[in-house]
């Protein structure tokens, strides 16, 4: 599935004396099967625009388009099942007694034999890492334990796209690390992920692309190394900077991105010199 | 700050089958110093901070601030004890952002002008003369987070707990928050909470907390150089130090990617001139 933002602005309060635009003319795609990462400051636009991927918010102006089609024409439910949005710290909203049965709230709601809600639940927290959770209380576990259950919760809907705000905030490092592991695979799978982070580090290792949203315009898109070479290197990933600097005496360090990439280009420039 | 075989545990059903949030912690922090608390997530950090401003009560073992013990005397250990939050949407309530700032000082009752010298000292100390009249919710997180910091100093606690203050912030608000939390070191004792290694890496030690045990009271630079301590603690060196370890540079002295580059130019006989 192929999602399109066309000119989209949005304006919260639109009419009234706190009227403020979030997005001022937005236009994106986003590609089957690729791991896009949207970045910027906070009050960028970034939450905005995630929530037009499933008309959660609808543009004060411009099209979302699903395959072509506008989204408005499709039904909504099913445009939400289709494109699963994770909202930010969305551990919050837990509240079911077990976390099995809180992945299983919105697939029950599907019209699905309870065989199929067993085998998606099963299915969605296994992805995560998550199955040995599945029958204790979600106030008995940890903040990273609770957020790979609340994103279970999305996953068991299949959805072709998934939308997350933030993932990776406040966890520890390796759950972050495994978190990432996660989107990886989906991509892998054949799923379509967008997400949203602070931490360009972590978008150095696993977007395909990165829009760079400014005052809620885009400031930049691209494939990664397209769009951290151009920016001030303040908006770069570590690897980018230490590269940037590098290439100043020694040409040869090109445009690495991964960690690997990196590390590969700086051994060579070490051996090089012996 | 002082903590002897401290042990909290949530209240639960079966408390038999759920381990305690944290399990005989003790460790001292001297006035003046500058700590670092690390660990996975359910490690027991915040409990930790709970504890320590009386928000929680310990089931055994003591705990003393400032030689007073939080649970008992939580208002008298608040004044010299401040906490930032993680959030600071949560923690902004007046309209402006000076009220905002003597918000805590209106509470203790101090004479409005010593009140109006202190918030302007704070609000000066967190780099934000000019913003007296703005209304907080038109500033960036790193600002809003600025403002709360703000109101802890000028309260003057002599003690500043920081509960990964900078984890909800993007990173231009990080590297500003940072900047000010890191001025702070040898004026004020400070304990900071954080998943970011980076953020930790001047302080004087650093504690690391796991399932509830305190598995580390060391230097920083006893832990970067510790594989089996970080991998056990679910901790990951940020990147610059894992790409200086994999190069076989010595991280001690790294920090930012500028160190880096100059390191390997160090080592490949450019290291002087070019920049």
């Amino acid at each position: 599935m192929r999602l399109e933002l066309r000119d989209v602005r949005h304006v919260y309060a639109l009419g009234t004396p706190f009227e403020v635009a979030a997005l001022r003319g937005v236009s994106l795609g986003v590609e089957p099967g690729e791991i896009l990462a949207i970045v910027g400051g906070t009050g960028s636009g970034k939450s905005t625009l995630i929530q037009h991927l499933n008309l959660l918010l609808e543009p004060t102006s411009g099209e979302v388009l699903v395959d072509g089609a506008d989204a408005r024409t499709l039904n909504r439910g099913e445009l939400r099942r289709r494109v699963g949005l994770v909202f930010q710290f969305p551990e919050a909203a837990l509240f079911a007694p077990t976390f099995a049965e809180d992945v299983a709230f919105a697939p029950r709601r599907m019209d699905l034999d309870e065989d199929e809600v067993e085998s998606r639940v099963r299915d969605a927290l296994r992805t995560l890492g998550a199955e040995r959770l599945a029958q204790r209380s979600p106030f008995s576990l940890s903040g990273g334990e609770r957020r790979r259950v609340a994103i279970s919760g999305v996953l068991a809907m299949r959805p072709e796209v998934l939308v997350l705000d933030e993932p990776t905030a406040g966890l520890d490092p390796a759950t972050r690390e495994e978190l990432l592991g996660v989107i990886r695979a989906l991509r892998d799978g054949g799923g379509t992920v967008v997400f949203v982070s602070h931490e360009l580090d972590e978008v150095a290792e696993v977007a395909d692309r990165v829009c760079v949203l400014e005052r809620g315009s885009i400031r930049a898109s691209g494939k990664p190394a397209e769009v951290f070479y151009a920016e001030e290197s303040a908006h770069a990933p570590a690897t980018v900077r230490a590269a940037l600097l590098l290439a100043r005496c020694y040409p040869e360090v090109g445009r690495p991105v991964s960690f690997d990439e990196t590390l590969a280009t700086i051994r060579g420039v070490l051996e090089g010199s012996r | 700050m002082s903590c002897k075989n401290l042990t909290y545990s949530y209240p639960a059903a079966d408390p038999t089958t759920v381990p305690p949030a944290l399990d005989r912690v003790s460790f001292d922090v001297r006035a003046g110093e500058y700590v670092g608390v690390l660990g996975p997530n359910g490690g027991g950090k915040s409990t930790l901070v709970r504890l320590l401003n009386g928000l929680l009560r310990t089931d055994s073992g003591r705990v003393r601030v400032a030689g007073l013990d939080p649970a008992a005397q939580p208002f008298e250990v608040r004044e010299r004890l401040g906490v930032l939050f993680q959030n600071p949407e949560n923690g902004l309530v007046a309209p402006f952002v000076e009220d905002d700032v003597a918000f805590g000082l209106e509470n203790l009752g101090v004479p409005r002008d010593r009140m109006r010298e202190r918030v302007a000292q704070a609000i000066r100390a967190v780099g934000l003369a000019g913003y007296e009249r703005r209304e907080p919710h038109t500033l960036s997180g790193g600002e809003k987070q600025r403002v709360a910091l703000a109101g802890l100093l000028a309260v003057e606690p002599e003690i500043l707990v920081l509960d990964e203050p900078t984890s909800m912030l993007d990173a231009a608000g990080r590297r500003e928050v940072l900047e000010h939390i890191h001025a702070l070191k040898g004026d004020r004792t400070v304990l900071h909470v954080t998943h970011h290694l980076e953020e930790v890496l001047d302080a004087d030690r650093v504690l690391v907390l796991n399932a509830g045990r305190l598995v580390a009271d060391v230097a920083p630079e006893r832990l970067i150089s510790d594989a089996d301590l970080l991998r056990e603690n679910r901790l990951i060196l940020p990147t610059t130090l894992r790409l200086a370890l994999e190069l076989g540079l010595s991280p001690a002295k790294l920090r930012t990617p500028e160190d880096l580059a100059a390191a390997v130019r160090g080592r490949t006989g450019k290291g002087t001139g070019v920049r």
